[in-house]
């Protein structure tokens, strides 16, 4: 890998290989950042049987990342309320960009980039008013900072630019936090999470959000079908008496919809869906509960299906034959849930898999 | 290292849980810090009822009193009061939009006659009940001043029949059936297993902890550049660094019954109290300057260490998981 890096990298001072794509980074299929048995932080490739690809030093914890559509892209971020984003180029396997967050803001620790590549999305704090917002950055221009507006709510988590490519949708979570309380959560009695569906200039078209008795039900996690239906993930700030659904889908001009797992289900969760993913059909949402080290999988009209039972699970994705998962004891699994095929990696897979 | 990961899963999954007595912790631990709220709250109502103004000595004793009573307890978020808010309508902090005195400034300008009874004040916002709101009414240089002492003194008997309904309302919710479903633990949905209702206790004491470290120190201290001491809790009355002392309290005899006793998680306690108890600075004004900033943080750093402790000492023996991803928290 690090030989075929110098080939590349003296092709590209040559000028000969202007666009390199995801092959010349080894075609993987996911990205996932990790803490390695160091303590050090990293970014990983992996194929689709969850073997390493590649292996980027991150300066600190990273939380998601978003691969670019087309080229060797990645951008990790750093967890919340980190200020740093790294764009690394896969293929070469350096540092290309620092994004820092303007004064005042944080990352949230998502990102999505635009269908065409260009633009960049970054879900952001502004801590003193308050306020979520969405940046904006020209991945065409050295990743300079465009434009920034609000994200429609309180505490924007994750956030996705939708397949019609016009369109960004946010997970307000609602939460109000600040860098001085570090992840403290400020304001759960009047938190009032929501979906805001924002054009890439940040015109609200569309907004909903749980019914009042669920205000405390964090919107957090996004995942989106082809055709536009949105699986959402929640986390409970409320009692744990209480067992709210963790998973909701939503479709444009529809009411938001949330799918019962079952108590003992929800109870496994103990409130906390960490990741969501569509599989790679379509037909079916898993969400990931690590405090209860187990895996929901749904039809995509909300049916719970089957679970996956796997100490600190969380990341999820999806594979050819239905998901794949990472969990915190550095296993990827993948297949089908009954007969798992297992890598085991020696470091500790952070919250999310992401697919390329 | 394949063996080590493969130890460590095992270890997650089959460790039995140490037995906690958990009838011993709801009979001598919540019971009775329910109990008292509910009785100093009680007084509180009966005194704003004989005497109104912010003045009245009897009065800003027993708000105290009552605020001490919560502050022991507020720790314990789950079941009771959690339901229908009943904690955030005692203890509406913090407020970092400052939605307490807007909501108040509201009330005062709707005046005595239209306030209505304590079922329609009861509906006003959340901001405007409970401990940290009638600190405003008694304590605040602006809200003491306000030309309508009526309304004012309306108010104040409000919200002390607020309190006191809500915190008898607590207790009741515990005496009539939440007590029986910790002490049954296994023979009912909301706790499956004794662990289960352990892990709750545990939960409980460290977020407990987490908000003193965090919030209550951590507010005030605000950034090294932009120190924030107007931010500290309760700093009108007086009150900011005895509620550290009161909840570390409330925490230190919790994780007693969950550890048994343990001589080494309890000194982490005496150590951080001891700390506080030398700081001599009640509402960290000290924050604003090098000195006085650092000598909260070594405060803070104790409380810290009593995390660090429970979490590495204490959890594993209670049968919680310490994932990576299962603490996160995003």
């Amino acid at each position: 890998m690090a030989g075929r890096r110098r080939f590349l990298a003296g092709l590209m001072a040559t000028g000969l290989c202007p666009q390199l794509t995801w092959a010349d980074a080894g075609s993987p299929r996911y990205l996932a950042a990790a803490r390695k048995p160091s303590g050090q932080y990293a970014l990983f490739g992996l194929d689709a049987s969850g073997v390493r690809v590649f292996e980027l030093a991150l300066p600190d914890r990273g939380h998601a990342a978003a691969a670019h559509p087309a080229r060797p892209v990645a951008v990790a971020f750093a967890r919340r309320p980190g200020t740093f984003a790294v764009v690394i180029d896969c293929a070469l396997g350096r540092e290309i960009a620092r994004l820092t967050a303007p004064e005042g803001h944080h990352f949230s620790g998502h990102g999505s980039f635009s269908a065409a590549g260009d633009l960049l999305f970054t879900a952001e704090n502004d801590y003193e008013a308050g306020r979520g917002m969405v940046g904006v950055w020209d991945a065409r221009r050295g990743y300079a900072r465009l434009a920034s507006f609000p994200s429609g709510g309180t505490g924007p988590h994750d956030l996705l630019c939708l397949p019609d490519g016009r369109t960004l949708l946010v997970a307000n979570g609602g939460i109000e936090t600040h860098p001085e309380t570090g992840r403290a959560k400020l304001n759960l009695p009047s938190m009032r999470p929501n979906l805001s569906y924002l054009t890439l200039e940040g015109a609200l078209l569309e907004q909903v959000g749980p019914p009042a008795a669920w205000h405390k039900n964090s919107l957090r996690h996004l995942a989106v079908r082809g055709d536009g239906l949105v699986a959402v993930a929640a986390q409970w700030q409320g009692d744990l008496a209480q067992t709210p659904p963790l998973l909701a889908t939503h479709r444009r001009g529809a009411a938001l919809q949330f799918h019962k797992a079952g108590e003992t289900h929800e109870r496994d969760m103990q409130g906390y869906a960490g990741s969501i993913a569509f599989s790679g059909s379509g037909d079916a949402i898993a969400i990931t509960g690590p405090r209860g080290g187990v895996g929901l999988i749904f039809s995509a009209s909300g049916r719970l299906e089957t679970t996956v039972q796997e100490p600190d699970i969380c990341g999820v994705a999806a594979a050819a034959d239905g998901f794949a998962f990472t969990s915190g004891l550095g296993l990827f699994r993948a297949g089908r849930p009954a007969q798992p095929e297992i890598v085991r990696h020696r470091v500790a897979w952070d919250n999310h898999l992401i697919q390329i | 290292m394949r063996h080590l990961l493969v130890t460590a899963a095992f270890c997650l999954a089959s460790t039995a849980a140490q037995a906690v007595d958990i009838s011993a912790a709801v009979d001598e631990h919540i019971l009775p810090g329910y109990a008292g709220l509910a009785e100093k709250s009680r007084q509180l109502h009966a005194a704003a009822e004989a005497e109104c103004r912010p003045e009245s000595p009897a009065l800003l004793a027993a708000y105290g009193e009552a605020f001490d009573a919560w502050v022991r307890i507020s720790h314990l978020r789950f079941g009771p009061s959690e339901q229908n808010n009943r904690a955030f309508a005692l203890a509406f902090w913090p407020d970092p939009r400052g939605a307490t005195p807007k909501a108040l400034a509201r009330l005062m300008a709707v005046g005595q006659g239209s306030l209505g009874t304590l079922d329609t004040f009861q509906t006003v916002s959340i901001a405007a009940r409970g401990f940290y709101a009638m600190e405003f009414l008694l304590f605040d240089a602006q809200f003491r001043a306000a030309e309508d002492a009526e309304t004012r003194c309306a108010l104040v008997q409000l919200l002390a029949a607020d309190i006191a309904d809500t915190s008898a309302d607590i207790l009741a919710a515990w005496q009539d059936s939440y007590a029986d479903l910790m002490r049954n633990a296994g023979s009912n949905d909301i706790y499956r297993s004794e662990a289960e209702a352990a892990q709750q206790l545990f939960t409980a004491a460290s977020t407990g902890l987490e908000f003193t470290s965090q919030v209550r120190l951590g507010r005030p201290m605000g950034s090294f550049e932009r120190p924030r001491p107007n931010r500290a809790e309760a700093r009108r009355s007086g009150r900011s660094l005895r509620h550290v002392v009161l909840s570390l309290e409330g925490t230190r005899d919790l994780v007693g019954h969950l550890s048994d006793d343990d001589a080494q998680i309890d000194a982490a306690f005496a150590a951080a109290i001891a700390r506080a108890g030398v700081l001599d600075d009640p509402v960290f004004a000290g924050v604003a300057d090098i000195q006085g900033r650092l000598r909260v943080e070594v405060l803070q750093q104790s409380v810290e260490t009593i995390r660090q402790v429970i979490a590495q000492d204490l959890a594993p023996r209670l049968g919680i998981a310490a994932g990576f991803n299962a603490l996160d928290g995003d």
